[in-house]
């Protein structure tokens, strides 16, 4: 009995001696220096809270990849529906990816939430890419951005070739209408020889290889048919009506736009959530990971602190009898 | 055909393609009966926000948008 209140003493002793440092050098030296004194264990708060953040974050990790998968799987068909757009165009007028013109304005299509993995970057390196490969005297290049990341990251070396930037298009679900009205703002704000509009196309949950689509301006259309090649084939179509072929092409053109940019941005909405998803799970792994290996080391620490105070009981216990 | 005859108008009237085929699509979808109708409109909602760019500063967005509650 009195063995241990000499004992309680002594912790107590030892206890107000180390929180008697300086509260400067508090945080790390003063608990390894309390256990160069032989304090009975050493803590394991802050492992435990560590711990508990590292699970928290894993929770939200997993949610929002549930989300994502969840959301994918509608837009996926949507996405895959709305192919069909824009596939009969290119059956029509070609890409025109090869089409050499003055005035090329660059839509680069991103999101406006980030944990998406690369696929903001993509787009927005490939955009930088494309304006160098048609970059040339007298000829002028722009941008108009979709989504908060694309902006973000493009201001730093080009915001003076910005023209427009759009954002908060994802708020609802994505539809015809929205995109239709917005092609219509940057068919109005924007002029153009040339529209490339960036985007991740979606092949797979894994696969988003960033693409380009092409949209010319009539002007550019009638000029290339003039010329021949792929274009020069829309000749052989007979136009109904008395439309002349500058107004239909006008339309054309202008249908095709808004058929192309609903399907990209549909396109880049679902890479969005595939890279998402894929992000964290790759996250929520990681998370798990870690937490195994904090709970190791506070395990580890635990039993070492108990392994210490038994030795002393024991110990003490046999002095005691010897 | 009637809308052939019509173009001029429209184009006049500042409106592009896209315009004048979103107005005679929700005129088209407006002959739907309930609860088609209802489902219809759903899908067309519109918001986003527009900012144009000058000297490399953005000007003050503007919100398009339908629901101006939002």
């Amino acid at each position: 009995m009195a063995m241990a209140a000499l004992r309680r003493e002594g912790r107590r002793f030892l206890l107000s001696s180390a929180s008697s440092t300086p509260i400067t050098a508090r945080s790390a030296i003063s608990s390894e220096e309390s256990c160069l004194f032989g304090a009975r264990s050493i803590s394991t708060q802050i492992v435990r809270n560590r711990m508990k953040s590292v699970r928290n974050i894993q929770k939200i990790t997993k949610a929002m990849k549930m989300v994502a998968a969840s959301k994918l799987r509608g837009v996926q068909t949507k996405t895959e529906n709305s192919r069909g757009l824009w596939q009969p165009f290119v059956a029509l007028l070609g890409d025109g990816l090869s089409v050499d013109v003055k005035k090329n304005v660059v839509i680069t299509v991103s999101s406006d939430k980030g944990l998406c993995g690369g696929i903001n970057s993509t787009s927005v390196k490939v955009s930088k890419a494309l304006t160098r490969v048609y970059s040339g005297p007298e000829k002028e290049n722009k941008y108009v951005i979709l989504g908060e990341k694309g902006k973000a990251q493009l201001v730093r070396d080009s915001k003076n070739s910005i023209e427009l930037s759009i954002s908060e298009l994802q708020k609802n679900p994505l539809n015809y209408t929205q995109v239709a009205v917005l092609a219509d703002d940057i068919l109005k704000n924007v002029e153009f020889d040339a529209l490339r509009i960036v985007f991740n196309k979606f092949h797979s949950v894994v696969s988003f290889p960033p693409t380009v689509s092409t949209v010319l301006s009539p002007e550019v259309v009638e000029k290339e048919s003039e010329a021949g090649g792929r274009l020069g084939d829309l000749d052989l179509y007979e136009i109904e009506g008395g439309e002349t072929k500058s107004e239909v092409l006008q339309n054309l053109t202008e249908f095709q736009f808004s058929c192309v940019l609903f399907n990209a941005v549909l396109e880049n909405g679902c890479s969005e959530l595939g890279a998402r998803m894929s992000a964290m799970d790759s996250s929520s792994k990681n998370a798990g990971e870690m937490l195994d290996r904090l709970t190791l080391t506070y395990n580890r620490t635990r039993q070492a602190s108990i392994t210490t105070e038994l030795i002393e009981i024991i110990s003490g216990a046999s002095a005691l009898e010897g | 055909m009637a809308s052939t005859a019509a173009v001029p108008f429209w184009r006049a009237a500042g409106m592009t393609y896209i315009t004048y085929s979103n107005i005679c699509a929700s005129l088209v979808r407006g002959c739907l009966k309930e609860p088609y109708k209802s489902e219809a409109a759903s899908r067309e909602k519109v918001h986003f926000t527009v900012s144009k760019w000058a000297n490399g500063k953005p000007e003050k967005p503007t919100i398009r948008s339908d629901s101006p509650d939002q």
